[in-house]
């Protein structure tokens, strides 16, 4: 009798781990197609509009060049500041300055731009010392300036944080070389971190382009008129206001063409990396630089002071300028702001927990499958969303469910549903490690000890996700709180959400209310991460308790 | 009887004129074999073959009589210990060792006894609540042997159990896969060291594998 029998573990045959991502991916390739049909099918004209319009050539063009100012801007500004990070391992706050550059992965723009208004604006903080020297501010605000100047607020970080542990992860023993070898700066950019940068440049190029040009919060605050206007704001222009459906597909297909286009330019050289930042981080400070000694050590203070100064500001005019108002506000009980939070609570936690749930069974499915066509559009599915901008996505369905928008209710349904899909790169991108990290032998131990199906996931896998899906389910809540550009789509003015009534405020000069609002959305956001936190943490008080052995392994008599 | 019959196997993704393995061994129930040859000849090869982590591409496998060929890992009648990474090491180390006994880790209060007193006799009474992270190389090996121990399972697949372990464990290892011995389990081992061999190997086989 060979084989010991024993009933299989709950939920171990292999559907189970498939059918919940399969039919999760076809979902989404079906709501894209759909959207995008919908789309194509509206562009009734034809898309002569496209050379005869001298109104969409301009907003082409701007947006093309808005996009591109703002990738030169943001990575110029971040190779400098990740190789001073990297040349001093030791600065003193150095930690927390790596953790400011994370904030702008889930601060919402429009919380950014009220904070960048507050310092740059008109009535800003800036304004305010260039008034009181006795002049006045040199520069609009609205227009290209505050544009290009949000963007690489939101980008340059972004960049020099995955620039930063591009540069950790080059070899300690090719840096301890060049430590003992005493290259110079020149050198040791030729030798070590250009080789290092260069295959993560064309994808974190492309990612800072796509994000600039399909931005759409910032261009509708700051930008607007003929002159400042992007693709996404003209679709949302002209499915709002002119109702002009033509024109909004026809801009859509457009963008899908460029981003898709140049997605597909990098994906195809293979020359993407990781790029966004992931948790990881490098603790080898062993070898110091010889570029980090002499006057450099002082230009690379004073470049990331400035640098910290230009994350660190708007956040603390928010802070500074919203908690008073928000102390004064908080007793009224008919202000807007209670009704948008929960509008905004009751669409973004279902988006983050459904963008949880997707990206889970996602990741189950790649994790079965063999190579082949089946699993590539499950793993792709998951970053569609960032080939295919959500306006463009909800043009789409707003075309296909435009007669029945007057049900209350059902916009919100879509506006959640878009927005866990705009979560799943991300939440894909914290959970793939951690859901892949088991080895092969701890697979081939695990099945040989029968532990499948339920009891794998509960006893091997859980474990090592619970810390890793709290964060996931964090990005995803926090993204969809933070979303403008798909409730802007649906979303009715007389009903807003927070960053609805922030742009509402933003619009009507109430500085105040509108800083007020923004620092109530900053802590909402940094509430839902610290109670997300907090259960993974339960895990390292139980050792201590019942050991019964001593440190030094002998066991107690 | 353990037969492995004309066993074929070549790894996938490799050109059809590479030279691929035929392997063809029998082992007594209750025998203790050492398989020896140099490196790269297929001796763990041939193991995770047996516990059915790799798929051969023709030839048996019989144990008794029957054929293991169509059974998945969790059906056959092998436990493996490989040189590392035999624990989880988020888990406890009596939840490791429970792990083996029912794989939802559904015991009764008789089977926790039995893992206490198991490792007890290993040297690590008192360990049971320590996570496996926190072992030592030594430590882990021999919580992994006590698991395959209680194993019901009559055949240990042992794939250099004992490599970089100082002499200390060593011994208490070979103790324990003596006790191994004496419960009738059919034991296969690869080890580089002639040490292992002689102490536990009733014969050494070399003319196991074969070009294919």
């Amino acid at each position: 009798m060979p084989a010991i029998i024993r009933p299989a573990p709950p939920f171990s045959h292999r559907n189970w781990q498939l059918a919940p991502g399969l039919v999760f991916s076809g979902l989404i390739l079906l709501l894209m197609g759909s959207g995008l049909l919908a789309l194509i099918l509206r562009t009734e004209s034809g898309p002569a509009e496209l050379w005869q319009s001298p109104y969409l050539q301009g907003v082409i063009r701007f947006t093309a060049w808005q996009a591109t100012l703002s990738v030169l801007g943001s990575l110029l500004i971040a190779v400098p500041v990740a190789r001073a990070l990297v040349r001093n391992p030791g600065f003193p706050g150095r930690s927390a300055l790596l953790r400011l550059m994370e904030l702008s992965l889930v601060m919402p723009t429009i919380v950014a731009v009220s904070g960048l208004v507050a310092v740059y604006g008109r009535n800003g903080w800036l304004a305010d010392a260039a008034e009181w020297a006795g002049g006045s501010l040199p520069w609009n605000l609205y227009g290209i300036t505050g544009i290009l100047l949000a963007h690489i607020f939101f980008n340059a970080p972004l960049a020099a944080r995955v620039m930063v542990q591009t540069l950790e992860r080059i070899p300690v023993n090719q840096r301890r070389a060049a430590s003992q070898l005493g290259l110079g700066s020149w050198q040791l950019w030729r030798v070590l971190d250009w080789p290092a940068l260069r295959p993560v440049l064309p994808g974190l190029a492309a990612l800072v382009f796509s994000l600039c040009f399909t931005s759409f919060a910032i261009v509708v605050t700051l930008g607007g008129g003929p002159g400042a206007t992007t693709i996404e704001v003209a679709i949302y222009q002209a499915l709002r206001f002119e109702f002009d459906f033509n024109r909004a597909a026809l801009l859509a297909c457009v963008q899908l063409l460029i981003c898709g286009g140049l997605w597909w330019l990098v994906f195809r050289g293979n020359r993407h990396q990781t790029v966004l930042p992931d948790q990881s981080s490098s603790a080898d400070t062993a070898s110091p630089r010889a570029d980090s000694a002499g006057w450099r050590r002082i230009t690379d203070r004073v470049l990331i002071g400035l640098f910290t100064l230009f994350l660190a500001l708007p956040v603390l005019a928010i802070a500074l300028r919203g908690i008073p108002w928000l102390a004064g506000e908080l007793a009224n009980p008919r202000l807007a702001l209670w009704g948008a939070t929960l509008r905004s609570l009751a669409i973004a936690l279902p988006a983050g927990f459904l963008a949880v749930a997707i990206t889970l069974t996602l990741l189950a499915a790649t994790n079965v499958l063999k190579p082949g066509l089946p699993r590539s559009l499950a793993s792709v599915s998951g970053y569609l969303p960032l080939i295919v901008p959500p306006i463009v996505l909800g043009t789409g369905l707003f075309l296909l469910i435009q007669p029945r928008l007057g049900i209350q209710g059902y916009g919100l349904l879509v506006v959640s549903l878009i927005n866990s899909l705009m979560a799943l790169p991300f939440t894909l991108q914290v959970l793939r490690g951690p859901f892949q990290a088991s080895g092969t032998s701890t697979l081939r131990v695990a099945d040989q000890l029968d532990i499948r199906g339920w009891y794998r996931w509960r006893w091997l896998q859980w474990p090592r996700l619970k810390r890793p899906t709290a964060l996931a389910l964090g990005y995803g809540i926090t993204l969809s709180m933070g979303d403008f550009g798909v409730i802007a789509l649906f979303g009715s003015p007389a009903q807003p959400t927070l960053p609805m009534l922030l742009h509402q405020q933003l619009g009507s000069y109430q500085v105040a209310a509108a800083t007020g609002t923004a620092c109530w959305l900053l802590v909402i956001i940094a509430a839902i991460f610290i109670l997300l936190s907090r259960p993974g943490r339960l895990p390292h008080r139980t050792p201590a308790t019942h050991t019964g052995v001593t440190q030094t392994g002998v066991p107690h008599a | 009887m353990l037969e492995i019959d004309d066993l074929l196997f070549r790894y996938p993704g490799q050109p059809a004129e590479t030279t691929g393995w035929r392997f063809k061994v029998s082992i007594q129930e209750g025998e203790c074999v050492a398989l020896t040859g140099p490196s790269g000849c297929g001796k763990s090869t041939l193991l995770n073959l047996v516990a059915g982590f790799l798929t051969p591409a023709g030839g048996d496998i019989r144990w008794q009589g029957q054929s293991l060929g169509p059974l998945p890992p969790w059906e056959r009648p092998v436990t493996t210990v490989f040189q590392e990474q035999n624990l989880f090491d988020h888990l406890t180390v009596a939840e490791n060792i429970g792990l083996g006994l029912h794989p939802g880790l559904g015991l009764s209060k008789t089977q926790w006894s039995q893992i206490k007193a198991a490792l007890e006799g290993v040297n690590l009474g008192g360990f049971g609540n320590r996570k496996a992270e926190n072992l030592s190389g030594g430590q882990r090996q021999r919580v992994a042997v006590v698991r395959a121990l209680l194993r019901p399972q009559p055949i240990l697949l042992l794939d250099e159990p004992m490599t970089g372990l100082d002499d200390e464990n060593r011994a208490i290892l070979q103790g324990q896969l003596q006790q191994a011995r004496h419960q009738g389990k059919t034991l296969v081992l690869v080890s580089h060291d002639s040490r292992d061999r002689q102490a536990l190997a009733d014969r050494e086989v070399t003319d196991f594998y074969h070009a294919w």
